[in-house]
Protein backbone atom coordinates (compact mmCIF):
# COMPACT_ATOMS: atom_id res chain seq x y z
CA UNK A 1 0.00 0.00 0.00
CA UNK A 2 1.60 3.69 -1.08
CA UNK A 3 2.00 6.14 1.86
CA UNK A 4 -0.94 8.07 0.64
CA UNK A 5 -3.35 5.11 0.18
CA UNK A 6 -2.73 4.37 3.71
CA UNK A 7 -3.09 7.80 4.75
CA UNK A 8 -6.64 8.01 3.30
CA UNK A 9 -7.77 4.38 4.35
CA UNK A 10 -7.14 5.68 7.81
CA UNK A 11 -8.90 8.92 7.20
CA UNK A 12 -12.14 7.09 6.02
CA UNK A 13 -12.12 5.02 9.05
CA UNK A 14 -12.33 7.32 11.44
CA UNK A 15 -14.82 9.29 9.67
CA UNK A 16 -16.93 5.90 9.41
CA UNK A 17 -16.11 5.79 13.04
CA UNK A 18 -17.22 9.18 14.33
CA UNK A 19 -20.20 9.29 12.47
CA UNK A 20 -21.12 6.02 13.40
CA UNK A 21 -20.46 6.32 17.51
CA UNK A 22 -22.90 9.36 16.93
CA UNK A 23 -25.91 7.92 14.87
CA UNK A 24 -25.57 4.99 17.69
CA UNK A 25 -24.93 7.05 20.77
CA UNK A 26 -27.69 8.97 19.86
CA UNK A 27 -30.03 6.53 19.99
CA UNK A 28 -29.54 4.95 23.35
CA UNK A 29 -32.56 5.69 25.49
CA UNK A 30 -30.96 6.51 28.76
CA UNK A 31 -34.49 5.21 30.75
CA UNK A 32 -36.16 2.82 28.45
CA UNK A 33 -39.52 3.54 29.86
CA UNK A 34 -39.50 7.20 29.23
CA UNK A 35 -40.19 8.38 25.90
CA UNK A 36 -37.64 11.22 24.44
CA UNK A 37 -34.65 10.54 26.89
CA UNK A 38 -31.48 10.14 25.76
CA UNK A 39 -27.94 9.40 27.04
CA UNK A 40 -27.04 12.25 24.38
CA UNK A 41 -30.03 14.35 23.20
CA UNK A 42 -30.20 14.24 19.49
CA UNK A 43 -32.45 17.59 20.17
CA UNK A 44 -29.03 19.03 21.01
CA UNK A 45 -26.58 17.13 18.26
CA UNK A 46 -28.99 15.81 15.98
CA UNK A 47 -27.72 12.42 14.39
CA UNK A 48 -26.19 11.54 10.83
CA UNK A 49 -29.39 10.05 9.48
CA UNK A 50 -31.78 13.31 10.41
CA UNK A 51 -28.87 15.58 9.20
CA UNK A 52 -29.00 14.03 5.75
CA UNK A 53 -32.47 13.84 5.29
CA UNK A 54 -32.45 17.42 6.58
CA UNK A 55 -30.15 18.44 4.00
CA UNK A 56 -31.73 16.15 1.23
CA UNK A 57 -35.13 18.25 1.66
CA UNK A 58 -32.58 21.91 1.85
CA UNK A 59 -31.02 20.42 -1.20
CA UNK A 60 -34.29 19.85 -2.81
CA UNK A 61 -36.17 22.87 -4.66
CA UNK A 62 -39.39 22.83 -2.29
CA UNK A 63 -37.60 25.37 -0.51
CA UNK A 64 -37.46 28.92 -1.09
CA UNK A 65 -33.51 29.48 -0.03
CA UNK A 66 -32.15 25.93 -1.15
CA UNK A 67 -28.49 24.92 1.19
CA UNK A 68 -26.93 25.41 -2.58
CA UNK A 69 -28.41 29.33 -2.53
CA UNK A 70 -26.83 29.67 0.72
CA UNK A 71 -23.83 28.10 0.48
CA UNK A 72 -23.07 30.01 -2.82
CA UNK A 73 -23.56 33.38 -1.42
CA UNK A 74 -21.81 32.65 1.32
CA UNK A 75 -18.52 31.45 -0.80
CA UNK A 76 -18.93 34.58 -2.97
CA UNK A 77 -18.79 37.25 -0.36
CA UNK A 78 -15.33 34.87 1.19
CA UNK A 79 -14.26 34.86 -1.84
CA UNK A 80 -15.32 38.41 -2.49
CA UNK A 81 -13.61 39.87 0.74
CA UNK A 82 -10.45 37.31 0.56
CA UNK A 83 -9.30 39.03 -2.62
CA UNK A 84 -9.69 42.17 -1.72
CA UNK A 85 -8.43 41.74 1.38
CA UNK A 86 -5.12 40.38 -0.11
CA UNK A 87 -4.98 42.51 -2.63
CA UNK A 88 -4.76 45.35 -0.76
CA UNK A 89 -3.13 43.70 2.13
CA UNK A 90 -0.11 42.60 -0.09
CA UNK A 91 0.05 46.16 -1.60
CA UNK A 92 0.25 47.96 1.53
CA UNK A 93 2.66 45.24 2.87
CA UNK A 94 4.95 45.61 -0.01
CA UNK A 95 5.26 49.77 0.23
CA UNK A 96 5.42 50.20 3.64
CA UNK A 97 7.92 47.28 3.68
CA UNK A 98 9.91 49.18 1.46
CA UNK A 99 9.80 52.73 2.55
CA UNK A 100 10.81 52.92 5.86
CA UNK A 101 9.68 56.14 7.06
CA UNK A 102 6.26 55.39 5.93
CA UNK A 103 6.01 52.51 7.84
CA UNK A 104 7.44 54.26 11.11
CA UNK A 105 4.61 56.76 10.19
CA UNK A 106 1.65 54.17 10.06
CA UNK A 107 2.89 52.06 12.75
CA UNK A 108 0.85 52.88 15.33
CA UNK A 109 -1.84 53.35 13.48
CA UNK A 110 -2.08 49.96 12.11
CA UNK A 111 -1.29 48.11 15.61
CA UNK A 112 -4.20 50.33 16.70
CA UNK A 113 -6.80 49.14 14.47
CA UNK A 114 -5.06 45.32 14.45
CA UNK A 115 -5.82 45.48 18.11
CA UNK A 116 -9.34 45.63 17.94
CA UNK A 117 -11.57 42.96 18.37
CA UNK A 118 -12.96 43.01 14.71
CA UNK A 119 -16.79 41.07 16.12
CA UNK A 120 -17.14 44.55 17.87
CA UNK A 121 -16.69 46.52 14.22
CA UNK A 122 -20.03 44.54 13.34
CA UNK A 123 -22.67 46.06 14.31
CA UNK A 124 -20.87 49.92 13.01
CA UNK A 125 -20.42 47.85 9.24
CA UNK A 126 -23.82 47.15 9.32
CA UNK A 127 -24.94 50.66 10.11
CA UNK A 128 -22.78 52.07 7.45
CA UNK A 129 -22.99 49.09 4.89
CA UNK A 130 -26.33 47.82 5.46
CA UNK A 131 -27.32 43.94 5.72
CA UNK A 132 -26.21 42.78 1.80
CA UNK A 133 -23.04 41.51 0.12
CA UNK A 134 -20.77 44.39 0.86
CA UNK A 135 -21.02 44.36 4.31
CA UNK A 136 -19.76 40.65 4.49
CA UNK A 137 -17.03 41.83 2.10
CA UNK A 138 -15.45 45.06 4.65
CA UNK A 139 -15.96 42.48 7.62
CA UNK A 140 -13.81 39.74 5.69
CA UNK A 141 -11.32 42.70 4.56
CA UNK A 142 -10.85 44.11 7.91
CA UNK A 143 -9.59 41.05 9.55
CA UNK A 144 -7.76 39.57 6.13
CA UNK A 145 -6.05 42.90 4.87
CA UNK A 146 -3.98 42.37 8.44
CA UNK A 147 -3.03 39.01 8.25
CA UNK A 148 -1.50 39.53 4.74
CA UNK A 149 -0.42 43.32 5.46
CA UNK A 150 1.90 41.78 8.35
CA UNK A 151 3.25 38.63 6.39
CA UNK A 152 4.13 40.73 3.34
CA UNK A 153 5.80 43.71 4.67
CA UNK A 154 8.12 41.03 6.87
CA UNK A 155 8.81 39.53 3.94
CA UNK A 156 9.59 42.44 1.86
CA UNK A 157 11.51 44.03 4.95
CA UNK A 158 13.60 40.26 4.54
CA UNK A 159 14.42 40.56 1.21
CA UNK A 160 18.35 39.93 1.03
CA UNK A 161 20.01 43.03 -0.09
CA UNK A 162 22.80 41.30 -2.04
CA UNK A 163 20.11 39.73 -3.98
CA UNK A 164 18.59 43.49 -5.00
CA UNK A 165 22.01 44.89 -5.52
CA UNK A 166 22.93 42.06 -7.89
CA UNK A 167 19.62 42.57 -10.09
CA UNK A 168 20.86 46.74 -9.87
CA UNK A 169 24.02 45.57 -11.29
CA UNK A 170 22.52 43.52 -14.15
CA UNK A 171 20.66 46.69 -14.95
CA UNK A 172 17.21 46.57 -13.62
CA UNK A 173 15.55 49.63 -12.92
CA UNK A 174 13.52 50.58 -9.38
CA UNK A 175 10.96 49.09 -10.68
CA UNK A 176 12.11 45.71 -12.07
CA UNK A 177 13.94 45.62 -8.83
CA UNK A 178 10.17 45.70 -7.17
CA UNK A 179 8.82 43.06 -9.89
CA UNK A 180 11.78 40.46 -10.43
CA UNK A 181 12.98 40.72 -6.71
CA UNK A 182 11.01 42.11 -4.36
CA UNK A 183 7.79 40.61 -4.91
CA UNK A 184 9.06 37.05 -5.88
CA UNK A 185 10.76 37.41 -2.06
CA UNK A 186 7.80 38.33 0.14
CA UNK A 187 5.17 36.38 -2.05
CA UNK A 188 6.80 33.07 -0.10
CA UNK A 189 5.96 35.05 3.50
CA UNK A 190 2.20 36.45 1.57
CA UNK A 191 1.55 32.78 0.98
CA UNK A 192 1.94 31.80 4.67
CA UNK A 193 -0.77 33.70 5.68
CA UNK A 194 -3.37 32.72 2.99
CA UNK A 195 -4.42 30.01 4.26
CA UNK A 196 -5.40 31.48 7.51
CA UNK A 197 -6.81 33.90 5.46
CA UNK A 198 -9.56 32.14 4.07
CA UNK A 199 -10.40 30.68 7.39
CA UNK A 200 -10.32 34.26 8.73
CA UNK A 201 -12.76 35.19 5.46
CA UNK A 202 -15.06 32.67 6.33
CA UNK A 203 -15.55 34.02 9.97
CA UNK A 204 -15.97 37.32 9.40
CA UNK A 205 -18.61 36.22 6.24
CA UNK A 206 -20.71 34.05 8.56
CA UNK A 207 -20.73 36.52 11.53
CA UNK A 208 -21.64 39.46 8.74
CA UNK A 209 -24.41 36.93 7.75
CA UNK A 210 -25.81 35.82 11.45
CA UNK A 211 -26.95 39.65 11.07
CA UNK A 212 -27.93 39.53 7.74
CA UNK A 213 -31.10 38.28 7.24
CA UNK A 214 -32.53 36.78 4.35
CA UNK A 215 -31.63 38.73 1.38
CA UNK A 216 -28.49 37.68 0.14
CA UNK A 217 -28.67 34.84 3.17
CA UNK A 218 -25.67 32.60 3.14
CA UNK A 219 -25.03 29.58 5.67
CA UNK A 220 -24.82 32.28 8.31
CA UNK A 221 -28.03 33.22 7.95
CA UNK A 222 -29.49 29.07 8.02
CA UNK A 223 -27.28 28.96 11.70
CA UNK A 224 -29.19 32.04 13.17
CA UNK A 225 -32.37 30.60 11.55
CA UNK A 226 -32.43 27.24 13.30
CA UNK A 227 -30.83 28.95 16.31
CA UNK A 228 -34.99 30.18 16.61
CA UNK A 229 -36.65 27.04 15.67
CA UNK A 230 -34.42 25.14 17.51
CA UNK A 231 -33.64 22.97 14.94
CA UNK A 232 -30.09 21.17 15.31
CA UNK A 233 -30.21 18.76 12.26
CA UNK A 234 -30.33 22.46 10.11
CA UNK A 235 -27.60 23.91 11.81
CA UNK A 236 -25.36 20.68 11.48
CA UNK A 237 -26.46 20.84 7.73
CA UNK A 238 -24.96 24.61 8.03
CA UNK A 239 -21.80 23.71 9.66
CA UNK A 240 -20.38 20.89 7.98
CA UNK A 241 -20.82 22.72 4.46
CA UNK A 242 -19.21 25.34 5.77
CA UNK A 243 -16.83 22.56 6.86
CA UNK A 244 -16.10 21.42 3.12
CA UNK A 245 -16.18 25.00 1.99
CA UNK A 246 -13.31 25.59 3.82
CA UNK A 247 -11.35 22.41 2.87
CA UNK A 248 -11.95 23.64 -0.40
CA UNK A 249 -10.69 26.70 -0.29
CA UNK A 250 -7.94 25.25 1.73
CA UNK A 251 -6.73 23.00 -0.69
CA UNK A 252 -7.48 25.37 -4.12
CA UNK A 253 -4.98 27.92 -1.99
CA UNK A 254 -2.33 24.88 -2.05
CA UNK A 255 -2.55 24.21 -5.66
CA UNK A 256 -1.73 28.26 -6.29
CA UNK A 257 0.82 27.63 -3.46
CA UNK A 258 2.51 24.57 -5.23
CA UNK A 259 2.31 26.09 -8.66
CA UNK A 260 4.09 29.96 -7.44
CA UNK A 261 6.30 28.58 -5.05
CA UNK A 262 7.93 25.81 -7.16
CA UNK A 263 10.94 26.69 -7.10
CA UNK A 264 11.28 26.26 -3.16
CA UNK A 265 12.83 23.03 -2.24
CA UNK A 266 9.90 21.19 0.08
CA UNK A 267 7.07 21.94 -3.14
CA UNK A 268 9.86 19.62 -4.97
CA UNK A 269 9.05 16.31 -4.67
CA UNK A 270 5.04 15.41 -5.73
CA UNK A 271 4.43 18.41 -7.11
CA UNK B 1 34.86 51.65 12.00
CA UNK B 2 37.54 52.40 10.17
CA UNK B 3 37.94 49.68 7.45
CA UNK B 4 40.66 51.01 5.05
CA UNK B 5 43.06 53.78 5.32
CA UNK B 6 44.13 55.58 3.09
CA UNK B 7 44.05 52.88 0.09
CA UNK B 8 44.96 54.38 -3.19
CA UNK B 9 45.73 52.24 -6.70
CA UNK B 10 44.73 52.26 -10.16
CA UNK B 11 43.65 49.98 -12.41
CA UNK B 12 44.23 50.17 -16.30
CA UNK B 13 42.21 49.03 -19.17
CA UNK B 14 41.62 45.25 -19.56
CA UNK B 15 43.74 44.49 -16.50
CA UNK B 16 42.90 42.02 -14.13
CA UNK B 17 43.88 43.23 -10.90
CA UNK B 18 43.92 40.36 -7.42
CA UNK B 19 43.24 42.17 -3.67
CA UNK B 20 44.54 39.66 -1.30
CA UNK B 21 45.10 40.35 2.66
CA UNK B 22 43.67 39.22 5.89
CA UNK B 23 40.32 38.95 6.59
CA UNK B 24 38.57 41.84 8.07
CA UNK B 25 41.27 43.97 6.27
CA UNK B 26 38.42 45.15 4.26
CA UNK B 27 38.85 44.17 0.53
CA UNK B 28 35.01 43.52 -0.02
CA UNK B 29 34.78 47.50 1.14
CA UNK B 30 36.93 48.31 -1.36
CA UNK B 31 35.22 46.51 -3.64
CA UNK B 32 31.83 47.50 -2.88
CA UNK B 33 33.38 51.32 -2.93
CA UNK B 34 34.36 50.60 -6.61
CA UNK B 35 30.69 49.41 -7.15
CA UNK B 36 29.43 51.93 -5.96
CA UNK B 37 27.37 50.07 -2.90
CA UNK B 38 29.93 52.41 -0.42
CA UNK B 39 30.56 55.95 -0.49
CA UNK B 40 33.75 56.58 0.79
CA UNK B 41 34.45 58.71 3.84
CA UNK B 42 36.72 60.33 2.48
CA UNK B 43 38.58 60.80 -1.23
CA UNK B 44 37.08 59.28 -4.13
CA UNK B 45 36.59 56.83 -6.19
CA UNK B 46 36.98 57.53 -10.72
CA UNK B 47 35.92 55.66 -13.61
CA UNK B 48 36.95 56.63 -16.32
CA UNK B 49 37.55 59.82 -14.75
CA UNK B 50 34.00 60.12 -13.36
CA UNK B 51 33.44 59.98 -9.72
CA UNK B 52 31.31 57.02 -9.16
CA UNK B 53 28.12 57.86 -7.11
CA UNK B 54 25.51 55.10 -7.67
CA UNK B 55 25.91 51.51 -9.24
CA UNK B 56 27.52 51.88 -12.54
CA UNK B 57 26.40 51.40 -15.82
CA UNK B 58 28.83 48.24 -17.63
CA UNK B 59 29.79 47.01 -14.19
CA UNK B 60 29.40 43.35 -13.38
CA UNK B 61 29.69 42.07 -9.66
CA UNK B 62 30.02 38.63 -8.78
CA UNK B 63 29.24 37.88 -4.97
CA UNK B 64 30.89 35.93 -2.14
CA UNK B 65 27.00 34.97 -1.28
CA UNK B 66 24.74 33.13 -3.49
CA UNK B 67 22.65 35.32 -5.15
CA UNK B 68 21.44 33.07 -7.63
CA UNK B 69 17.35 34.06 -7.54
CA UNK B 70 15.61 31.03 -6.54
CA UNK B 71 12.36 31.79 -7.88
CA UNK B 72 13.60 32.00 -11.76
CA UNK B 73 15.20 28.45 -13.47
CA UNK B 74 18.75 28.69 -15.15
CA UNK B 75 17.55 29.67 -18.06
CA UNK B 76 16.13 32.78 -16.25
CA UNK B 77 18.63 33.56 -14.00
CA UNK B 78 20.81 34.22 -16.95
CA UNK B 79 18.60 36.35 -18.81
CA UNK B 80 17.87 38.59 -16.04
CA UNK B 81 20.26 41.17 -17.47
CA UNK B 82 18.91 40.79 -20.35
CA UNK B 83 15.66 41.31 -19.77
CA UNK B 84 17.01 44.03 -17.08
CA UNK B 85 18.43 46.05 -20.83
CA UNK B 86 15.48 44.88 -23.10
CA UNK B 87 17.06 42.85 -24.80
CA UNK B 88 14.12 40.20 -25.80
CA UNK B 89 12.76 37.63 -28.27
CA UNK B 90 15.49 35.85 -30.41
CA UNK B 91 18.32 37.76 -29.22
CA UNK B 92 17.64 37.11 -25.70
CA UNK B 93 17.25 33.60 -26.19
CA UNK B 94 20.06 32.85 -28.82
CA UNK B 95 22.68 34.97 -25.82
CA UNK B 96 21.17 32.84 -23.18
CA UNK B 97 22.11 29.50 -25.44
CA UNK B 98 25.33 30.35 -25.59
CA UNK B 99 25.55 31.54 -22.01
CA UNK B 100 24.45 28.31 -20.99
CA UNK B 101 26.48 26.62 -23.08
CA UNK B 102 29.87 28.23 -21.86
CA UNK B 103 28.58 27.19 -17.79
CA UNK B 104 28.41 24.04 -19.02
CA UNK B 105 24.68 23.72 -17.75
CA UNK B 106 23.02 21.97 -21.41
CA UNK B 107 20.37 20.06 -19.79
CA UNK B 108 19.72 22.08 -16.67
CA UNK B 109 18.33 25.20 -18.18
CA UNK B 110 14.94 24.48 -16.64
CA UNK B 111 16.25 23.66 -12.98
CA UNK B 112 15.89 25.36 -10.21
CA UNK B 113 19.01 26.46 -8.28
CA UNK B 114 18.07 24.41 -5.38
CA UNK B 115 18.39 21.65 -7.16
CA UNK B 116 22.18 22.67 -7.87
CA UNK B 117 25.03 22.15 -6.60
CA UNK B 118 26.68 25.31 -4.94
CA UNK B 119 29.52 25.40 -8.37
CA UNK B 120 26.95 25.32 -10.55
CA UNK B 121 24.95 28.06 -9.24
CA UNK B 122 28.22 29.96 -9.02
CA UNK B 123 28.78 29.04 -12.46
CA UNK B 124 25.24 30.77 -13.10
CA UNK B 125 26.24 33.75 -11.30
CA UNK B 126 29.58 34.05 -13.50
CA UNK B 127 27.43 33.27 -16.96
CA UNK B 128 24.63 35.78 -15.70
CA UNK B 129 26.92 38.47 -15.19
CA UNK B 130 28.93 38.23 -18.32
CA UNK B 131 25.95 37.42 -20.52
CA UNK B 132 25.44 41.36 -20.89
CA UNK B 133 29.08 41.73 -21.65
CA UNK B 134 30.43 43.72 -18.90
CA UNK B 135 33.25 45.89 -19.49
CA UNK B 136 34.38 45.62 -15.98
CA UNK B 137 34.14 42.88 -13.66
CA UNK B 138 34.25 43.00 -9.66
CA UNK B 139 34.40 39.85 -8.18
CA UNK B 140 33.78 39.28 -4.52
CA UNK B 141 35.57 35.93 -3.54
CA UNK B 142 33.27 34.67 -5.88
CA UNK B 143 34.62 30.49 -5.39
CA UNK B 144 35.29 31.16 -1.55
CA UNK B 145 32.81 28.91 -0.89
CA UNK B 146 33.75 25.74 -3.38
CA UNK B 147 36.10 22.94 -3.32
CA UNK B 148 39.37 22.93 -4.53
CA UNK B 149 38.40 21.00 -7.49
CA UNK B 150 35.23 22.89 -8.54
CA UNK B 151 37.32 26.13 -7.84
CA UNK B 152 40.19 24.95 -10.34
CA UNK B 153 37.94 24.31 -12.98
CA UNK B 154 36.13 27.66 -12.90
CA UNK B 155 39.41 29.21 -12.49
CA UNK B 156 39.97 28.10 -16.02
CA UNK B 157 36.57 28.99 -17.11
CA UNK B 158 37.76 32.23 -15.95
CA UNK B 159 40.49 32.94 -17.85
CA UNK B 160 39.27 31.45 -20.81
CA UNK B 161 36.49 33.72 -20.93
CA UNK B 162 38.80 36.65 -19.75
CA UNK B 163 41.20 35.93 -22.56
CA UNK B 164 38.27 35.98 -25.28
CA UNK B 165 37.02 39.56 -23.99
CA UNK B 166 39.21 41.11 -21.79
CA UNK B 167 36.84 42.90 -19.27
CA UNK B 168 39.09 44.75 -16.62
CA UNK B 169 38.61 42.71 -13.50
CA UNK B 170 39.03 43.43 -9.98
CA UNK B 171 38.69 40.02 -7.66
CA UNK B 172 38.97 39.39 -3.82
CA UNK B 173 40.33 36.86 -2.45
CA UNK B 174 42.00 35.36 0.94
CA UNK B 175 43.43 33.01 -1.66
CA UNK B 176 46.80 33.69 -2.32
CA UNK B 177 47.22 30.39 -4.64
CA UNK B 178 44.04 31.76 -6.24
CA UNK B 179 45.12 35.58 -6.87
CA UNK B 180 48.57 34.06 -8.82
CA UNK B 181 46.68 31.79 -11.49
CA UNK B 182 44.27 34.98 -12.28
CA UNK B 183 45.81 37.90 -11.97
CA UNK B 184 47.91 40.43 -13.88
CA UNK B 185 48.71 42.12 -10.53
CA UNK B 186 48.42 41.48 -7.21
CA UNK B 187 47.36 44.44 -4.43
CA UNK B 188 48.12 43.03 -0.81
CA UNK B 189 46.34 44.15 2.15
CA UNK B 190 47.78 44.67 5.71
CA UNK B 191 45.42 43.71 8.79
CA UNK B 192 42.38 46.05 9.44
CA UNK B 193 42.07 48.87 8.98
CA UNK B 194 43.59 48.07 5.44
CA UNK B 195 46.03 49.94 3.98
CA UNK B 196 48.13 48.72 0.55
CA UNK B 197 51.18 46.74 1.81
CA UNK B 198 52.31 45.84 -1.37
CA UNK B 199 51.57 46.24 -5.20
CA UNK B 200 53.16 42.94 -6.96
CA UNK B 201 53.28 41.86 -10.88
CA UNK B 202 52.49 38.93 -11.59
CA UNK B 203 55.55 37.44 -14.19
CA UNK B 204 53.66 34.36 -15.29
CA UNK B 205 53.00 34.57 -18.90
CA UNK B 206 49.81 33.99 -20.48
CA UNK B 207 47.27 31.94 -21.40
CA UNK B 208 48.14 30.41 -18.30
CA UNK B 209 47.28 26.56 -17.64
CA UNK B 210 45.29 26.83 -14.15
CA UNK B 211 46.70 23.11 -12.80
CA UNK B 212 50.10 23.04 -14.92
CA UNK B 213 50.74 26.11 -13.75
CA UNK B 214 51.05 25.53 -10.10
CA UNK B 215 54.21 22.89 -11.01
CA UNK B 216 56.39 25.75 -12.40
CA UNK B 217 59.23 27.70 -11.25
CA UNK B 218 57.84 31.07 -11.81
CA UNK B 219 54.57 30.29 -9.83
CA UNK B 220 56.89 28.87 -6.75
CA UNK B 221 58.66 32.35 -6.61
CA UNK B 222 55.47 34.39 -6.89
CA UNK B 223 54.41 32.71 -4.26
CA UNK B 224 57.61 32.88 -1.72
CA UNK B 225 57.57 36.51 -2.53
CA UNK B 226 53.88 37.55 -2.00
CA UNK B 227 53.89 35.24 1.08
CA UNK B 228 56.78 36.77 2.71
CA UNK B 229 55.01 39.89 2.71
CA UNK B 230 51.87 38.66 3.25
CA UNK B 231 52.76 36.35 5.84
CA UNK B 232 54.82 39.67 7.91
CA UNK B 233 50.72 40.84 8.26
CA UNK B 234 49.57 37.95 9.65
CA UNK B 235 52.23 37.35 12.44
CA UNK B 236 52.26 40.92 13.31
CA UNK B 237 51.55 40.92 17.09
CA UNK B 238 48.58 42.64 18.96
CA UNK B 239 44.90 42.68 18.12
CA UNK B 240 43.02 39.50 17.06
CA UNK B 241 46.08 37.93 15.29
CA UNK B 242 45.99 35.01 17.47
CA UNK B 243 43.71 33.13 15.87
CA UNK B 244 43.22 34.90 12.49
CA UNK B 245 46.42 34.09 11.58
CA UNK B 246 45.92 30.33 11.71
CA UNK B 247 42.45 30.73 9.69
CA UNK B 248 44.11 32.97 7.20
CA UNK B 249 47.37 30.45 7.25
CA UNK B 250 44.98 27.65 6.73
CA UNK B 251 43.22 29.62 3.99
CA UNK B 252 46.01 30.90 2.18
CA UNK B 253 47.37 27.33 2.05
CA UNK B 254 45.02 25.58 0.97
CA UNK B 255 46.75 26.38 -2.82
CA UNK B 256 49.17 23.41 -2.62
CA UNK B 257 52.56 25.31 -3.24
CA UNK B 258 55.07 23.58 -4.71
CA UNK B 259 57.19 23.83 -1.79
CA UNK B 260 56.61 25.19 1.60
CA UNK B 261 57.79 29.04 0.91
CA UNK B 262 60.76 29.36 3.79
CA UNK B 263 58.95 32.38 5.58
CA UNK B 264 55.62 30.77 6.26
CA UNK B 265 54.89 31.63 9.59
CA UNK B 266 55.04 28.65 12.10
CA UNK B 267 51.10 27.25 13.04
CA UNK B 268 51.37 27.35 16.91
Amino acid sequence: MTERAWVLCWRLLILVVLVGAWEWLTGIKAISTTPGLYWIDPFFVSRPSVILRRFAYLASGEVRLSIWAMALSTVQSTLWGFVVGVSTGFAAGLVLGRRDRLARVFEPFIIAFNSLPRIALVPLITMIFGFGLLAKIVLAWTIVFFIVFFNTFQGARGVDADLIHSARFLGASERQVMRTVIVPSALAWTFAALTPSVSFALIGVVVGEFLGGETGGGLGYLIIQSLGTLNAADMMVALLTLGVIGIVMALGIKQVERRLLRWRPEYRTGA
Amino acid sequence: MEAVHDVSFEVADKEFVAIVGPSGCGKSTILNMLGGLVTPSEGAIELDGRPVADVPPNVGYVFQKDTVFPWRTVRRNIALGLEYRGVRGDEQERRVREGVRLAGLEGFEDAFPATLSGGMRQRVALMRTLVVDPEILLMDEPFGALDTHTKLTLHAELLSVWEARHQTVVFVTHDLSEAITLADRIIVMTRRPGRVKLVHDVGIPRPRDVIKLRETEEYAHEYSVIWRVLGEELAEPGGVQGDMRNAAAAHLGSGHPPRPPASRPPLE
